[in-house]
């Protein structure tokens, strides 16, 4: 398991308690998971994801990532609308333990309210969430 | 094995539940996961149990893996229960010592793979104590003896909080598992303690030995409680 300090933390994204990330794009947001949570399942062999056009909740569970015999849950970090996912990810995904925060992306939303963005953990605030974990 | 440094064992509770209905055990696990999550529960679950005769099918279903008509199961009073953990169709009943571990798994310093792991391990000990030599195959989960298999693991992880477990083959009738290609896997023979000893075991011996196993290897020190708190 990464140390703490070799974990890959982007800048450009916001976090959730649940390591989810979510990144602004224009007025979409684009959701995966972080560098902490696809070391954390070990090697990603499925990826369950909703689809277009679904809704979901703030906190609210939209598929899953199963590592060897393990299923983990993924949660909204923002409300919104479901306007694209990653097919890559039903061939290859594995590409979310190799490029996190890059091509292993999940889900493209359309934000219900984009404020709550805001109301997510920056980098910093992340990191702390992270330490104090393990405590 | 990658495991948390153990200086201390960690207070946790034991359900020692003799046999469970497995929607009922479902519940149960599902609102100790809310309850470990929300905080009003402050430390680790084990639950130790047997199921009544069912089949479940993993998150990615397995209903192709039955190999007789549900009819047939509906006919012997036989359940399938559709569920949320990794893995495929595999078969409970009375004689399998069932292990589910309500865990907060990043408090206690688990990676999920080193957990599945840890979990594997308390079934090979277990198996140990009964002078059986179960082993890890690299490719497929679970423990196996010369090939067959003596246990199944899948876990469900919420908001960090994992679910389901293992079930160990003890004493278990294995005819069921014939009735499908366990986990998924066409042509994988099943086995038990019972078999491969050639004794007659005693299923609370086994059990003592799991919780034994359980307590050292996730570094909890288990204190019973009521099942309905």
């Amino acid at each position: 398991m990464k140390e703490i300090h070799e974990l890959i933390l982007a800048e450009d994204v916001r976090y959730t308690e649940d390591h989810e990330w979510a990144r602004l794009e224009g007025d979409q947001v684009v959701v995966g998971i972080s560098d902490f949570a696809q070391d954390q399942l070990g090697e990603i062999v499925y990826v369950e994801l909703p689809q277009v056009g679904d809704s979901f909740d703030k906190g609210e569970e939209f598929g899953s990532v199963e590592s060897v015999k393990a299923v983990s849950e993924l949660y909204m970090p923002v409300a919104g609308e479901v306007v694209a996912v990653n097919e890559e990810l039903e061939g290859a995904p594995d590409l979310v333990n190799k490029d996190p925060y890059g091509a292993g992306w999940m889900i493209r939303i359309k934000p219900e309210d984009p404020a709550q963005m805001d109301e997510l953990l920056d980098k910093n605030a992340y990191l702390e969430h992270l330490k104090g974990m393990e405590s | 094995m990658n495991t948390p440094a153990r200086t201390k064992r960690r207070p946790g509770l034991l359900m020692d539940i003799p046999v469970l209905d497995y929607r009922e055990a479902l519940e149960l696990q599902h609102s100790l996961v809310d309850a470990r999550h929300a905080g009003r529960l402050d430390r680790d679950v084990f639950i130790l149990l047997e199921h009544p005769p069912v089949f479940t099918l993993g998150r990615r279903g397995g209903l192709e893996n039955l190999t007789v008509p549900e009819e047939m199961l509906r006919r012997r009073g036989i359940p399938v229960v559709p569920i949320e953990r990794g893995g495929n169709i595999t078969y409970h009943g009375p004689g399998q010592a069932v292990g589910y571990p309500i865990v907060h798994l990043p408090s206690a310093g688990w990676k999920v793979v080193s957990f599945v792991e840890a979990l594997e391990e308390i079934m090979i000990r277990t198996a140990a104590d009964f002078g059986v030599s179960a082993r890890r195959d690299g490719r497929n989960r679970g423990v196996w003896v010369n090939g067959k298999k003596l246990g199944s693991i899948g876990i469900a992880v919420r908001h960090g909080v994992s679910f389901h477990g293992f079930a160990l083959n003890a004493v278990v009738d294995l005819e069921p598992f014939g009735w499908v290609n366990p986990c998924g896997l066409a042509g994988v023979e099943m086995t038990s303690l019972a078999r491969e000893t050639g004794k007659t075991l005693d299923m609370k011996a086994v059990r003592r030995s799991v919780l034994h196993h359980t307590a050292h290897v996730l570094g909890l020190d288990l204190q019973p409680v009521n099942r309905k708190p």
